[in-house]
């Protein structure tokens, strides 16, 4: 390799390094300009929309795809919001949480899955989802950071931070997917009479008796943000915090629900688990798959959590 | 150690400032490669490292032994202790259960019950592709068309160069060693069209391969469930996921040895622009279908034995490189069904004097090997063949997207990717002869684009497909 060569490979990687750079920002700031005026969408859309509306809505539900279809808002008030996202876990959930006004009087109803706190495997890189918003806004920025979630590469190029999204943004941006003005975040699922076959399947082969070989210890970085969230609750004593699990068709296992419930009763936190609450009751049509209920199912169950809740005055 | 992980991403400038460093000497390059291609290993599984310098080993001193012999049967004899021992070390490793289970599960056909016979035995990463570069230096030397190698560092160099190691190509010692035993340069050529084709790869693999596979993984995963044409388009997509994930990594392999100052074989050209089965399999996985070709077909007799021998032939080369992809009887069908569509053209060309098909012959050959995909990737013959007759039960009803960005991200780089590879295809250019197009600005200026793209597109999948095999 003579010193031409040298010279050439010492070229292309700073201009490499120069131009990349360059390009990065211009996507970036680029894609920071049009995603701002997205409101639809679960890429970014429903985010925006949430932080558009947090401080204006007396009830909010947090959760992933179990609560974005199982808990439609409009049942329980007038002026509430489901951020429900899918795949996300209670790291995300706890993020957005601690963005919301302390002072404000508003009902925050979670909801939890027992597999995210008995996850070996569950390092709360859910609040990923929330890298879009990386020096931007504080909050998030702030728990970004303190958890290492983002790679180093991501520090240098930004625009890894809109990995997965940007075509769907630019697809919202354009065409957006509804009138999010009239959109309260609740997405029920619809099964059609052609999907209601390969729905039976499904829920059939969901049922097995295999003994229960689920892990059975707590994910720590789990409870941390379970404890973040109590610790959010302590010092905005004008919200009510409501914690629950929602239904699923058929529980393989008891023993996980059983030890969330002493860890939620040794927080001092208000938790309810509805895993079984249908599970004597095998009418299909309240399901879309074993864990999402249908449009049918969600109704039923959300006119269920008015009940059991009356006395937070959810409806207002 | 993944070419697609931020640890290559270290590791390979590291090695490469030390390798051109020691440019005066290229026996210290050796040395460094050597080390370097074991702790790439290594950083998988160290325990394994002992395979590859056993099967060094024994190839470097039987490849001495087969050339000092003097008489025929001598040489044959210790090719034979080559091919024992290899074939025998993958036959462990990778086929022991599977006949343990055939076997057992043949013998409760017939009424007799055996104990389960299975071991709990891990693959060895690339076995299968070092045990091909040995055995065919010690059959090159049985056939007198290369000599045994007696620098022991350069020898352990060429079995375990670390850009080829676990996933190929499958480089010939013809090629390769005269390389490692002589001084390499890096000129302008190989930088510029090394660093375009690690980046191009990268996408291949990255971008496209992985998106696709999201689809993919959430459609076999429940095939049961879903129609025709949700089936269809998610073998469509394996196919392209496996094309460019696999020809994604050669790129890797071959832009890394360039900056080395290797040249290696091309692996792939192409392949789903081919006209006829015989076509693609010179294009696709070139250096496993030439070996196959070289040191299977031909050894069996290949064409020069009559009409139903070639068949034979044929059919048992295909089937044997269906196998050597996995220890299981869908890789077999896959080569079956290579095997019987190869036979069926060789019968036709021949039947009707001609020596290709027309422009239908792409569709024709595209269908063939969409159809064998399915058993490629299916985990068994059950699955496989109730998505078969799936797909021939014309159920076409609406499509099934899962993930709306997933897909939509996934078909938008597929189309992309198809686009880049008709371009470079009409170019008449080898993709491993493009990058000398672009000046040093434009070639930075792809280089970056493709840096943004896989910034804005990167997906996560743990492995290479072929690194299974």
């Amino acid at each position: 390799m003579n010193s031409d060569i040298t010279k050439k490979i010492i070229q292309i990687i700073v201009l490499t390094l120069v131009i990349s750079y360059g390009l990065d920002k211009l996507v970036f700031f680029s894609l920071n300009k049009v995603s701002d005026k997205v409101m639809t969408g679960q890429a970014i859309g429903k985010l925006n929309h949430f932080l558009s509306l947090k401080d204006s809505t007396n009830l909010l539900v947090f959760g992933n795809s179990r609560a974005n279809r199982h808990i439609d808002v409009a049942m329980l008030s007038k002026n509430g919001f489901n951020m429900g996202i899918d795949g996300i876990g209670v790291a995300y959930n706890s993020t957005l949480i601690n963005t919301l006004n302390k002072d404000l009087k508003q009902i925050v109803l979670v909801h939890i899955d027992t597999k995210n706190f008995f996850d070996n495997d569950y390092t709360g890189s859910d609040v990923n989802a929330l890298k879009t918003k990386f020096h931007r806004n504080p909050i998030i920025t702030k728990v970004l950071d303190s958890t290492s979630q983002l790679s180093t590469l991501q520090k240098f190029y930004y625009s890894m931070n809109y990995n997965g999204t940007s075509i769907g943004i630019l697809k919202n941006y354009f065409r957006p997917n509804y009138n999010f003005k009239s959109y309260n975040g609740y997405d029920g699922l619809v099964v059609t009479s052609s999907q209601e076959k390969i729905r039976d399947i499904v829920l059939a082969k969901s049922i097995s008796n295999k003994e229960c070989t689920d892990n059975h210890q707590i994910n720590t970085t789990a409870l941390n943000y379970l404890k973040s969230i109590k610790s959010f609750s302590e010092k905005a004593p004008n919200k009510t915090f409501i914690f629950i699990t929602s239904p699923i068709y058929h529980d393989t296992c008891e023993i996980d629900n059983k030890m969330l419930n002493e860890i939620m009763q040794e927080l001092n936190l208000t938790y309810t688990d509805f895993t079984n609450l249908y599970k004597d009751n095998k009418d299909n049509s309240y399901w879309k798959d074993a864990t999402h209920m249908s449009n049918k199912g969600a109704e039923a169950f959300s006119n269920h959590l008015l009940q059991k809740y009356k006395s937070f005055q959810l409806k207002q | 150690m993944l070419f697609n992980s931020i640890e290559y991403l270290i590791f390979l400038p590291i090695v490469l400032i030390i390798y051109w460093t020691l440019k005066a000497n290229y026996k210290n390059q050796n040395i460094l490669l050597l080390i370097s291609s074991y702790v790439f290993y290594g950083w998988w599984d160290y325990r394994f490292l002992s395979l590859i310098i056993f099967s060094s080993f024994l190839d470097y001193y039987v490849g001495q032994r087969i050339e000092e012999a003097k008489e025929q049967k001598h040489k044959k004899r210790w090719l034979l202790v080559s091919l024992c021992s290899n074939l025998g070390l993958l036959g462990i490793f990778k086929y022991y259960n599977f006949f343990a289970d055939t076997f057992a599960i043949s013998m409760s056909s017939i009424g007799w019950e055996v104990n389960d016979l299975t071991l709990n035995i891990i693959l060895p990463v690339g076995i299968s592709f070092y045990t091909f570069q040995t055995l065919s230096y010690s059959i090159d030397i049985y056939r007198n068309q290369i000599k045994a190698s007696r620098d022991i560092v350069s020898f352990f160099t060429f079995v375990s160069l670390f850009p080829q190691l676990v996933a190929g190509p499958i480089e010939r010692a013809s090629n390769l060693i005269p390389q490692i035993q002589n001084k390499r340069n890096l000129n302008l050529t190989l930088l510029k069209t090394g660093v375009f084709q690690i980046f191009i790869g990268l996408f291949r693999k990255v971008a496209i391969a992985d998106n696709l596979g999201v689809y993919v993984d959430s459609v076999y995963a429940n095939y049961e469930i879903h129609n025709s044409s949700t089936l269809l388009v998610a073998t469509i997509f394996y196919a392209f996921q496996i094309y460019f994930d696999f020809s994604g990594y050669s790129d890797i392999a071959i832009g890394s040895a360039k900056m080395f100052g290797f040249k290696f074989n091309r692996n792939f050209n192409f392949p789903y622009f081919s006209k006829t089965l015989t076509e693609f399999w010179r294009r696709w996985h070139m250096s496993l279908s030439f070996w196959l070709r070289d040191y299977l077909y031909i050894s069996l007799g290949g064409n020069r034995k009559g009409v139903i021998i070639t068949y034979r032939n044929l059919l048992l080369t295909m089937l044997i490189g269906g196998l050597w992809h996995g220890s299981s009887w869908n890789f077999v069908i896959w080569g079956g069904i290579h095997g019987l569509f190869l036979s069926l053209e060789k019968y036709t060309f021949s039947a009707l004097k001609i020596r290709t098909f027309n422009t239908f012959g792409y569709l024709y050959t595209f269908i063939v090997v969409l159809i064998s995909w399915v058993f490629f990737r299916a985990p068994d013959f059950h699955s496989a063949s109730t998505i078969i007759t799936e797909l021939f039960s014309f159920n076409y009803g609406s499509l099934f997207i899962g993930d709306i960005n997933a897909f939509v991200n996934g078909l938008l780089l597929l189309l992309i990717g198809i686009l880049i590879d008709l371009k470079i295809f009409r170019s008449n250019v080898t993709l491993e002869d493009y990058g000398i197009r672009f000046s040093t600005i434009k070639l930075t200026f792809i280089v970056s684009v493709i840096i943004i793209m896989l910034c804005l597109f990167y997906s996560t999948a743990e492995n290479f497909i072929y690194f299974q095999f």
